[in-house]
C-alpha cells in the first residue's frame, strides 16, 4: 500500500480518456487541452499534454473521472510492484457438535423453528413483525443475545430480505419469520437471492387472504413459494411441516439444503401450526457453521467474491439461467421427500400438507376402522414435489382426494408434476378445499371419502 | 491505484479499451466519486476490509471497478444489504454507494431506518438530480422548473419540491456525520475528497452513519456538454442544495455484536429451560376416555384459559402421552374472546382442533353458551359459578359442575389462580391426568416465582375439594 503523492506529474493513456475536459479547465498551467485527433480505437478526441510546463500540481489527475487516463506518472526507482491478487479462499466445512437433551421440549410451532434454526447455527435474524408469526420472532430476540447472535427489526419486509440478502452472501445462516402479506413483499429480494445464489431460510407462517384478510391459517402463499418466488426463472426448497417436531426439523433441514444448492429455503406451514404447542425432540447435534469459500465478508480471501444477479449480456445472462436450471435439476431430483401413511393398499389416496395433513391424517386411521383402503399421501416438499414417492402409489389408486385450505394450490402443485412427469391421470382428482383461515375437518374428510370407498371396496370384494 | 482492478475483467470480460476504462458518459459524477473512495479506502489502508454495496442506477456496476468484497444489491435496498454486511462481519468497512432515485425514492425507509439504527456504515449519495440509467426520468431531487422524461413541461409544484437527503439524514441521531460536497470545480473536488475519506475515516470509529451527498453532474440527461452541466450544478443545484458540512458529532457508540457463539454447554443452558422431564412408563387415559381425549378452555383475555390449556398439555407430554395445544383469540390485545383446544393422544395427536370436547371448562357465560352444547356424551362441563350466577340447563349425558373459581381465587387474595382452581376441579372430576402431574407442572411454570407456589398448589387442591364436596354432597 504505497502512498502515492499528489505532487506526481500525469501520465496521459489516451485511450482511455473521454474527451470530458474536466482536466484542461482544472489545470492553471494550460497543459492540457482539447484534443483534434480522432483515437482509433475509441472514436473519441481524447486531450492532449503538453507537460513541459506541469507544476506536478496534480490536479488534472484529481479532476479525471477516469482511473488509468490519467493517472500518476511513475517516478523512476520509485515504482510500485502491484500485490498478487488474493488467492481464492477455500471453504472451512461445518463442525457437528454433540448436544445434550434427552427430554422433549414443550413448545409452539414458531418456537421450535426458531429453536430448529439456532441448532442449524443461524445466529443472525431480520424482520418485521406479523402476526402469526411474530412469536418465532420473538423467541429469537430473546435467545439470540444469550448465544451472541444478532437480531434485528427491520422497517419492513423489503428491508428484510435484504438484510438476509447481505448477510447471507456473507455466508452466514440467516432466517427471518414472516406471514403470507410479508411473504408478497420478500418476493424481489428472494428473486434477487436465487440470482446471487444467496442462501437464507423464511419461515412463512401462511394465514387468510387475499390482501389483508385475517391471521387464521390458510395454505394460499402454495402458489407464490413453489411457483412464483419472485421474477424470473426462480425456484426455493419449499418444505412443509405438519408438527411442531417437523418445524423444528424441517427448519433445520432448510438451513443445510439452502446452504447446500446456495439457494433460499421456505419453511410453509399455517398459522395453525404455528401457534400449534407439542412435543418436539431434539437432535443429538448441533452446527458450528463454516465460512463458506464463496462468501463476501470483506477479508482479503474473500476479496474477489461477488453477489450479484445482474450480467447485461443475452449470452451470459442466458449461461447463468442455465446453470441455476441445472442446480434446479439436481434439487429436483435428489431432494423429494414425502411422508407416506398406509399407501401401499390404498384405493384412496388423500394428499394434504401442513395442518391438514394431521386431520387427513386422523381421517385414514378412521376410515382404516371402517374398512375403507384409504392412504395418506404427504409432501414434505412442495418444491420439488415428491413426484418419486408417488408414482407408485398413484399407479394403484383408483381416487386422489386433495385436502386443503386454499383454492386447489396443492392440487395444481400435484397435477403439475404429474403431468411433468408423464404420468396418465388417475380416474379423479377430487377435492376438499376451505379458505379464510377454516380448515378441513377430519369428520368432513370422513364425509367425502367414505361412501364411494367402501362400496367400491365391498363390491371388488365380492368380485 | 492499487484499490481499481488493475484490469476491469468484469466490463465486457475486460476486452480492449473497456479493461481500463469504466462504463460511465464523458463528465459523469460517479466517476470521480469513485475515484475519491478508492483514494480514501487506499489511504486508510482498508482494502481487504472493504465491502462495497453496489447500488442500482448507474452506479450498479461499481462492482467492475472496486478491487474489493463486492455485493450488488436491489433498487433502494443498499443499505439494508450493508446492514445484513455489517452484521455479519462488524469488523469489515461497508460503503454502500446510491444514486438519488435510488436513495431518495425507492429506497427511502432503508436509507432512514439505517440511519436511526447507527449502524456505521459509509454511505455515498451521488444526487444528479436525474434517473440516470432509466434515461433521464424526474428524480425526488430534480429541481424546480427542470424538464426530464416523466416532467416533459418542467418539474412543477405537483410533483414536489426537491428533497433535501442530507438535512434529514443528519436530523436523526443514528448519523454521525452528514456533508454534502460537489466536483466542479477543484477547490470543490478537494473537499469532496476530504469527506468522503473523512466519511470512511469515521466508519473506523465505529460510532454511527456517515453520510457524503455528492451534487454530481449528468451531462447525458442535462443534455450539456461537461463543462455547461458543472455550471449548472454550481448556479442551480447548489442554490436548493447548499453544500456545507450538517452534521458532525463526536458522539455515538456502535454496541457491535460479539464473534456468534456455538458452544454446546452455553445451547443447552439457553434451550434446556424448554425442555420437560417425562414419564417413562406407559402412560393410559382412563378407559372411558378411550386413546385420545380433548379439551376446550374457554373465557375472556385474562381468564387463564390458555395458561390452564398449557399446564394441560405439558401435565400430558409428562406422563408421556403426545398433547397439543392451539390458541384462538380475539382480535383485542386485551380482553375480548380467548380459546384454547387441547388434544391428548396415547401415540399421536391426529387431529389437534377440538370441535367436540371431552371437556369444557368455561370461565363465562358467552363461552358456557357457545361450546356448552359441542361437549361429547360422557363428558365434563366446569363452569365457573361465580362468574355464570345461572345454572346451565342439565344434560343427562354430561356432567355439569360448577366451581366459584374466582371466588375462590379472591379469597386466596390472588385473582388470577382462578384458572388454578378450575384445574384442580377439572383434575378431581375426570381423572384424565394424575394429580402430581399437575402438581409438577405447575412447580415447574413457577420456577422463577417460587413465591407463588404455595397459593397456586392451594388454588388446584381448593378446585379439586369443591368436586369432592359436589359428589358427596346431595344437590
Amino acid at each position: 500500500m504505497a502512498k502515492k503523492s499528489l505532487k506526481a506529474k500525469p501520465l496521459l493513456s489516451p485511450q482511455y480518456c473521454k474527451a470530458c475536459g474536466l482536466c484542461v479547465e482544472a489545470c492553471a498551467q494550460g497543459c492540457l487541452v482539447m484534443g483534434e485527433a480522432i483515437h482509433p480505437e475509441t472514436g473519441l478526441r481524447p486531450v492532449v499534454l503538453d507537460i513541459e510546463r506541469c507544476t506536478a500540481c496534480g490536479l488534472c489527475i484529481s479532476a479525471c473521472p477516469e482511473p488509468y487516463a490519467l493517472a500518476p506518472l511513475p517516478v523512476e526507482g520509485e515504482t510500485e510492484i502491484p500485490a498478487p491478487p488474493p488467492k481464492a479462499a477455500l471453504t472451512t466445512p461445518d463442525t457437528r457438535l454433540p448436544l445434550a437433551i434427552e427430554d422433549p421440549l414443550v413448545i409452539r410451532g414458531t418456537y421450535a423453528s426458531a429453536i430448529g434454526a439456532l441448532l442449524a447455527g443461524c445466529r443472525n435474524f431480520f424482520g418485521y413483525p406479523i402476526t402469526p408469526s411474530t412469536e418465532g420472532a420473538e423467541l429469537m430476540a430473546l435467545l439470540l443475545p444469550k448465544l451472541d447472535g444478532v437480531f434485528v427489526q427491520a422497517v419492513s419486509e423489503l428491508a428484510t430480505i435484504n438484510m438476509m440478502y447481505g448477510c447471507g452472501g456473507a455466508g452466514r445462516r440467516a432466517m427471518t419469520f414472516t406471514s403470507s402479506p410479508g411473504m408478497s413483499l420478500m418476493l424481489e429480494g428472494l428473486s434477487y437471492m436465487i440470482g446471487a445464489e444467496i442462501p437464507g431460510v423464511v419461515v412463512d407462517v401462511m394465514r387468510g387472504g387475499p390482501g389483508l384478510g385475517n391471521i387464521a391459517p390458510e395454505q394460499s402463499d402454495i402458489k407464490l413459494v413453489c411457483r412464483s418466488l419472485g421474477h424470473g426463472n426462480t425456484h426455493g426448497i419449499v418444505l412443509a411441516p405438519s408438527t411442531p417436531q417437523e418445524m423444528l426439523d424441517l427448519t433445520f433441514d432448510a438451513f443445510e439444503l439452502s446452504f447446500r444448492y446456495r439457494i433460499p429455503a421456505v419453511v410453509l406451514c399455517d398459522g395453525y401450526l404455528g401457534q400449534m404447542t407439542g412435543r418436539v425432540v431434539l437432535p443429538k447435534t448441533m452446527v458450528r457453521p463454516g465460512v463458506p469459500g464463496w462468501a463476501v465478508t470483506g477479508d482479503r480471501e474473500h476479496r474477489r467474491n461477488l453477489m450479484c444477479s445482474i450480467e447485461l449480456s443475452e449470452r451470459d445472462l442466458e449461461e447463468h439461467n442455465r446453470r441455476l436450471i441445472e442446480k434446479y435439476k439436481r434439487i429436483e431430483k435428489s431432494e423429494q421427500r414425502a411422508d407416506l401413511f398406509h399407501c401401499d393398499d390404498a384405493e384412496v389416496i388423500l394428499v394434504a400438507c401442513n395442518t391438514p395433513a394431521r386431520m387427513a391424517k386422523g381421517a385414514v386411521r378412521e376410515l382404516r376402522q371402517r374398512g375403507a383402503k384409504v392412504g395418506l399421501f404427504r409432501p414434505l416438499t412442495l418444491w420439488p414435489f415428491p413426484i418419486q414417492a408417488l408414482e407408485p402409489v398413484v399407479a394403484r389408486a383408483r381416487r386422489i382426494v386433495v385436502v386443503e385450505a386454499s383454492d386447489g394450490q396443492l392440487e395444481d402443485e400435484l397435477r403439475l408434476a404429474l403431468s411433468h412427469a408423464g404420468m396418465r391421470l388417475p380416474a379423479r382428482i377430487e377435492s376438499l378445499r376451505h379458505y379464510g383461515g377454516v380448515l378441513p375437518q377430519l369428520h368432513e374428510i370422513v364425509d367425502v371419502v367414505l361412501p364411494d370407498a367402501l362400496s367400491a371396496g365391498a363390491s371388488r370384494g365380492r368380485a | 491505484m492499487s484499490v481499481f482492478y488493475e484490469r476491469f475483467e468484469r466490463h465486457a470480460h475486460g476486452e480492449g479499451v473497456k479493461g481500463r476504462s469504466t462504463h460511465y458518459c464523458a463528465g459523469c459524477g460517479h466517476g470521480l466519486a469513485h475515484k475519491y473512495l478508492a483514494e480514501a479506502i487506499d489511504d486508510l489502508g482498508v482494502q481487504d476490509r472493504t465491502i462495497a454495496i453496489s447500488p442500482v442506477g448507474c452506479a450498479v456496476f461499481l462492482y467492475y471497478y472496486f478491487d474489493v468484497g463486492n455485493t450488488q444489491a436491489s433498487h433502494g435496498r443498499a443499505p439494508a444489504v450493508a446492514i445484513g454486511h455489517k452484521m455479519a462481519n462488524p469488523d469489515s468497512v461497508i460503503v454502500s454507494y446510491q444514486g438519488d432515485g435510488d436513495l431518495a425514492a425507492i429506497g427511502l425507509a432503508e436509507i432512514i431506518q439505517a440511519a436511526q439504527l447507527g449502524v456505521p456504515i459509509t454511505v455515498v449519495f451521488v444526487n444528479n438530480a436525474v434517473y440516470g440509467m432509466t434515461g433521464g426520468q424526474l428524480a425526488p431531487t430534480t429541481p424546480l422548473g427542470h424538464a426530464t422524461a416523466t416532467s416533459p413541461a418542467g418539474r412543477d409544484l405537483s410533483m414536489g419540491a426537491p428533497l433535501k437527503m442530507t438535512e434529514m439524514i443528519a436530523a436523526i441521531d443514528g448519523c454521525v456525520y452528514a456533508e454534502r460536497v460537489a466536483l466542479f470545480d477543484n477547490k470543490e473536488r478537494i473537499t469532496a475528497k476530504r469527506a468522503i475519506r473523512k466519511a470512511l475515516a469515521l466508519q473506523l470509529e465505529n460510532r454511527g452513519l456517515s453520510f457524503v451527498e455528492v451534487l454530481s453532474e449528468c451531462p447525458t440527461h442535462l443534455k450539456m456538454s461537461p463543462r455547461e452541466s458543472q455550471r449548472w450544478v454550481r448556479e442551480t443545484m447548489v442554490r436548493i442544495f447548499p453544500l456545507g458540512v450538517k452534521k458532525d458529532v463526536k458522539s455515538g457508540r456502535w454496541p457491535a455484536p460479539p464473534p456468534p457463539n456455538f458452544d454446546s454447554a452455553r445451547m443447552v443452558e439457553v434451550i434446556g429451560g424448554f425442555a420437560d422431564h417425562v414419564e417413562s412408563r406407559d402412560a393410559k387415559l382412563p378407559s372411558e376416555l378411550g386413546d385420545e381425549v380433548g379439551l376446550k378452555f374457554a373465557g375472556s383475555g385474562g381468564d387463564g384459559a390458555q395458561t390452564a390449556a398449557m399446564l394441560v398439555t405439558r401435565a400430558a407430554i409428562h406422563e408421556g402421552f403426545d398433547a397439543t395445544h392451539i390458541p384462538s383469540y380475539g382480535p383485542e390485545s386485551r380482553g375480548g374472546t380467548s380459546y384454547a383446544d387441547v388434544r391428548i393422544a396415547v401415540d399421536e395427536v391426529l387431529s389437534p382442533a377440538v370441535t367436540a370436547p371431552n371437556v369444557l371448562v368455561a370461565f363465562n357465560a358467552p363461552s358456557l353458551a357457545k361450546f356448552g352444547p359441542h361437549v361429547l356424551p360422557g363428558g365434563t362441563i366446569i363452569y365457573d359459578s361465580s362468574v355464570i350466577t345461572e345454572r346451565p340447563q342439565q344434560r343427562d349425558e354430561v356432567n355439569c359442575i360448577g366451581v366459584p373459581c374466582a371466588e375462590i381465587a379472591a379469597g386466596l387474595g390472588k385473582a388470577v389462580v382462578k384458572n388454578i382452581v378450575a384445574l384442580g376441579a377439572l383434575q378431581a372430576a375426570t381423572r384424565v391426568l394424575p394429580e402430581k402431574v399437575f402438581i409438577d407442572v405447575i412447580r415447574l411454570a413457577l420456577k422463577s416465582k417460587p413465591k407463588l407456589l404455595p397459593i397456586n398448589e392451594e388454588a388446584f387442591r381448593r378446585g379439586a375439594e369443591m368436586v369432592a364436596n359436589a359428589r358427596t354432597s346431595p344437590s
